[in-house]
């Protein structure tokens, strides 16, 4: 009797110990916890809310909170929602997990970047750019176009992640978005043709071409920058300089609908789209930022410099929807 | 005493069966179920087919290999056999997704291609290098029981390759089975290792179906016709063996013979030490370079990533490998000493089910169980990350504990039971320490699992709190490999660490208790 009393009762003590205090704002993040974690430890110290936050992995292509969130709808333990992109705040928007929050501190950043009905605000942007090994392919041979690389000089030499995850499945929807379903699915076509390799993720991309098992592959500019920050070989192109433009992929954040603590929640979307937390972004990984007059370091390339792609977020993820099942059958197939 | 098990028995239906039996009927009664249903197709079932075919290979050479290497270890005067048997389970440490990128990376280093390593086969190579060693912990215990008489007698009449094939395996057959069996589980249920070489098999689609469409009422679905599989093989094994075990740990009634090797010696020697070099040099050598290629600063950088989730890892693992070996036991008990009831082949199925349920789909029916507001101090606290590693895990803690039971003469109980020993103080007494490797080898078993456990956790872990794997997969996606090869490393020592600890105070236990341990 003693005994089992005695488990029952550590059982119920380890319960109750761990359970959580309601007075701290909570975050789920996919942005990668090495460049989340400072700016988030910077708003505790500057505030002295207490953030607890929830990171994401790239064993579960990032998907794994996003994923949590929707399981938590009815009864949501998360504050704030941090995407390192605008996919994943327009999948929650649409399913009705996210409430509007027009964030004074997002006042002059462009319209583009932010959701018309406030439910998603863009900050520190990054690109998708090429990279390529500079051992293998020479200066003159490095692609300017995303469509050189269905030439045959590229052949079985170019990555990219795969598309069904992440920024990829961004970049391929909005690409459908520019040229339109038909040219798309043709393009699309043609880099499979050409030998094209499909990555894990971006990261794995960005291994390939620095190991030099790939002349080049598309990847993001963090990773980019994480490469060249490691010492590799690479050369960094923002392709389509003189056509569609690159692509340009703001953080986003959002707050989340029935947020348990949305006072705080609002504090720190207020934060995250600060010109302080642009700056600290634009150091730790290179991302760009997009209120005007954010002092960055030297390799950080400004948003003036770049042809952006001009595309729609919102329509984009919605895009994004409807040419998955397509998606899938292409990197299956 | 007895209330004690009907209290484990009712929390673990509460805590880890309902939620599942919830989320079940939740699709069956919302409309999804038939519209998604509607989705199965042939292709459906030709990916499952693929899964079960790569799990087959997997389990079979596995336990090919597995029942070699534990021949040479258990059975043959080997030299440091006991360092051998300590290296092999290294790769049970590493995570999978970690070895497989450790394999890539050694493939491309050493060949400048990759191609090989990514593909089906390479995906074969890599479970069946981190589910072998479970193989010779299996039927190396299997060995360890045989009677010397028996195959004296054998060795009598005929010469020693008979005697292996007609004496020796039929004897082990329950363990080579069992092995089998449980590597096609965990090898049809591993996501990670088939996802990092791009090949498209059941677990990838289930995933995909998960974290692309966020369909998860399909995804779930999915998942049935998994368990389904894994039903089916151990209805089947189950009515083969009629009720035989899956571990044995002891070695009780007789001592193990040995054989002498004689010329032969260095030529065995050899052959454990190039299973050695290819299982577990190779990927750990290469985590090694990666690890100090620029010197110690990379691995002192992720010591220091890694210091803060220590103390709750650590606790974790603990606690849930306590209500693991607990449930262990109950169920054990029950499947032993009241083989017939209905709570028993019920509970047996569930503990089976929650443990081939990809973990994925079992983290979302506790969250769609648990995240309700008063249930908030159980979904808001660690406490839903014990439960779902005790849910996830117990079924190996289960068959080890059951096997050692099932070899306790129930004479020595009813022995007990007539001279008027109390019922708690024969468990007490009497069981507990005759089963104490067992318990000791589930133990250890749940706490490597549990300490490794990523799926699961990414979905539960509370807001704020650090946790070892969490910490190793959110920093690796954009650190130097460095770094990530260091954290691998130190998670590795640092389970080793905690391990040997254990054993440390297990032998004192044993000391103990080594009246008892010597009737074994």
């Amino acid at each position: 009797m003693k005994n089992y009393l005695a488990i029952s009762l550590i059982f119920a003590l380890f319960l109750f110990s761990c359970s959580t205090e309601n007075k701290e704002v909570v975050v789920y993040t996919s942005v990668d916890q090495v460049f989340s974690e400072p700016v988030l430890k910077d708003f505790e110290k500057e505030t002295g809310i207490k953030v607890k936050a929830v990171y994401d992995t790239e064993e579960t292509k990032s998907t794994g909170v996003l994923n949590r969130l929707i399981a938590e709808k009815n009864n949501p333990q998360c504050d704030v929602f941090w995407s390192g992109d605008p996919v994943r705040s327009v999948v929650l928007k649409n399913k009705g997990i996210t409430q509007a929050y027009q964030s004074p501190a997002a006042n002059d950043i462009n319209k583009v970047y932010k959701d018309a009905q406030h439910h998603w605000t863009g900050f520190s942007a990054r690109a998708r750019v090429l990279i390529y090994n500079k051992s293998i392919l020479p200066d003159s041979l490095v692609p300017k176009s995303i469509f050189d690389l269905s030439k045959k000089v590229y052949q079985n030499k170019f990555a990219i992640a795969n598309p069904l995850f992440g920024t990829t499945t961004f970049n391929i929807a909005a690409l459908f978005n520019v040229l339109g379903d038909e040219k798309a699915k043709q393009f699309l076509t043609d880099l499979k043709a050409n030998g094209l390799v499909i990555a894990t993720s971006n990261g794995d991309v960005k291994k390939r071409v620095v190991q030099g098992e790939t002349a080049c592959g598309l990847t993001d500019t963090d990773d980019a920058h994480e490469a060249l920050a490691e010492g590799a070989d690479i050369g960094i192109v923002f392709l389509d300089q003189e056509g569609i433009g690159s692509l340009i992929m703001p953080n986003t954040v959002c707050l989340i609908k029935n947020a348990p603590n949305s006072e705080k929640g609002k504090k720190l979307i207020d934060y995250l789209l600060s010109k302080q937390t642009e700056a600290k972004l634009a150091i730790s990984c290179a991302q760009m930022p997009l209120h005007k007059g954010v002092q960055v370091p030297e390799n950080v390339p400004s948003l003036d410099n770049i042809v952006p792609m001009h595309i729609d977020y919102d329509k984009t993820a919605q895009k994004l929807e409807e040419i998955q099942e397509y998606l899938k059958n292409w990197v299956e197939n | 005493m007895k209330n004690l098990f009907y209290i484990v028995f009712t929390l673990f239906g509460i805590l880890v069966v309902l939620p599942l039996i919830h989320t079940l009927f939740g699709i069956f009664f919302s409309g999804d179920f038939f519209p998604n249903i509607q989705q199965f197709n042939p292709e459906t079932f030709n990916l499952l087919f693929k899964s079960s075919l790569i799990a087959i290979a997997t389990a079979t050479i596995a336990t090919f290999l597995g029942t070699v290497l534990a021949f040479l270890l258990y059975k043959t005067s080997l030299s440091s056999v006991n360092l051998l048997k300590a290296l092999l389970l290294i790769p049970l440490f590493i995570s999978p997704y970690i070895l497989a990128v450790a394999w890539r990376d050694f493939f491309y280093l050493s060949f400048n291609n990759t191609a090989l390593i990514s593909s089906a086969a390479g995906t074969v190579l890599v479970l069946i290098n981190i589910y072998s060693p479970l193989s010779v912990l299996i039927i190396g215990s299997a060995l360890n029981n045989i009677d010397t008489q028996l195959e004296e007698s054998g060795l009598l009449v005929t010469n020693f390759p008979k005697m292996v094939f007609k004496i020796i395996l039929p004897l082990i057959k329950p363990a080579i089975l069992s092995s089998f069996a449980l590597i096609f589980i965990f090898s049809i249920s591993e996501f990670s290792v088939p996802a990092f070489f791009g090949i498209k098999v059941f677990t990838t689609e289930i995933f995909t179906q998960f974290s692309a469409f966020y369909n998860h009422s399909l995804a779930i679905l999915q998942s049935l016709l998994l368990i389904l599989v894994c039903v089916l093989l151990l209805f089947t094994e189950g009515r083969y063996l009629a009720g035989a075990s899956f571990l044995s740990m002891g070695s009780k009634g007789t001592k193990s013979k040995i054989y002498e090797l004689g010329k032969k010696r260095n030529s065995v020697f050899a052959f454990s030490i190039l299973y050695l070099i290819i299982s577990v040099f190779i990927p750990f050598v290469v985590l090694f370079i990666q690890s100090f290629k620029y010197g110690t600063e990379k691995f002192i950088e992720a010591f220091n990533i890694l210091l803060p989730t220590f103390s709750n890892s650590l606790m974790l693992a603990f606690w849930a490998s306590v209500f693991t070996v607990l449930t262990g036991f109950v169920f054990a008990y029950y499947s032993v000493y009241k083989k017939h009831s209905i709570l028993n082949k019920l509970s047996n199925w569930f503990l089976l089910i929650i443990f081939a349920i990809p973990s994925i789909i079992f983290g979302i029916s506790l969250i769609k169980f648990y995240n309700r507001p008063e249930l908030n101090f159980i979904y808001s606290s660690l406490a839903i990350v014990v439960i779902a590693y005790t849910g996830k895990f117990s079924f190996i803690a289960f068959k080890l504990i059951e096997n050692s039971m099932q070899q306790i003469p129930k004479s020595l109980d009813e022995a007990a039971q007539i001279t008027g020993i109390a019922y708690s103080r024969r468990i007490f007494k009497i069981l507990i320490p005759l089963i104490m490797p067992a318990l000791f080898a589930a133990f250890i078993l749940s706490f490597i699992f549990n300490l490794g456990e990523l799926a699961i956790t990414i979905m539960l872990y509370p807001p704020g709190m650090e946790i070892m794997p969490i910490k190793v997969y959110t920093i690796m996606a954009n650190a130097p490999q460095a770094l990530t090869s260091s954290m691998t490393l130190i998670v590795f020592l640092i389970s080793l660490l905690i391990i040997s600890s254990f054993y440390l105070i297990y032998r004192k236990i044993e000391r103990k208790y080594s009246p008892l341990f010597k009737m074994q």
